[in-house]
């Protein structure tokens, strides 16, 4: 059974916002990006990006989708 | 929230119409270009004799600039907001986190111009230009695009 979706707290979410928001140095931004990728990573990106511009074949219905998406998302947060 | 009556492509078609030499940049560019991430705000690098022709062009959707196009000049960047909210480069050039200067310009004469439908193209950097504008913040998220930027480059033309 699929636990219901519980919205994370104020608290939590500022904590996210903060590591998501941080500066990196320049040899932190390459460790990073340079990271191997995890076995089945790379593949499931790519039919991430695949399934993507299938469902949304053209730039304005992607611009579209995201921002339905984000909205639907922005719903469910504690301040949305 | 609720998601406002924004029309993408009455907003990408003003910006065109009004001549500005404005690139989409940050995660819309990303989505644009095929690239699943969540943002809801806009990110342009707008050259800086063309603040004030930006500013006129996206004013019907009710973008209020927070500078003047002096003070943004002067600044470097400023915001437009309303419900939307649109941050704006206006620098000749900005730095990534390793020094690499990146001039507007250059940027400019490399751009790649992305239709959004018959009448209109949006116009966002090379992908190797995105990928070197996602080094300016160098935040963990920037670092995760460059990774999908990379990824989408491996990968067959989507447009």
């Amino acid at each position: 059974m699929t636990a219901p979706f519980v919205p994370p707290t104020r608290e939590q979410l500022e904590r996210v916002r903060a590591l998501a928001e941080r500066r990196l140095t320049a040899a932190e931004l390459d460790a990073y990006v340079h990271a191997p990728w995890a076995d089945g990573e790379r593949e499931g990106t790519r039919e991430l990006i695949d399934w993507f511009v299938r469902r949304y074949p053209t730039p304005l219905e992607r611009l579209r989708a995201a921002r339905r998406a984000y909205h639907r998302a922005r719903a469910r947060m504690p301040d949305g | 929230m609720e998601a406002s009556e924004f029309d993408e492509l009455e907003f990408f078609k003003a910006i065109a119409a009004s001549g500005a030499k404005a690139l989409l940049i940050g995660r819309q560019a990303l989505i644009a270009l095929g690239l699943p991430v969540m943002t809801s705000d806009y990110d342009f690098w707008v050259h800086r004799d063309d603040v004030a022709a930006f500013n006129e062009a996206v004013a019907p959707f009710g973008l209020v600039p927070s500078h003047t196009p002096d003070e943004a000049r002067a600044r470097g960047r400023y915001v437009l907001e309303n419900d939307e909210h649109v941050d704006v480069i206006v620098a000749r050039s900005s730095s990534t986190v390793d020094g690499t200067v990146v001039h507007f310009d250059d940027l400019w004469a490399r751009r790649q111009a992305l239709p959004l439908d018959s009448s209109v193209d949006v116009a966002i950097p090379s992908l190797d230009d995105l990928i070197l504008t996602k080094r300016f913040a160098a935040r963990p998220r920037d670092a995760e695009d460059i990774r999908l930027l990379e990824a989408l480059r491996d990968r067959e033309p989507v447009t």
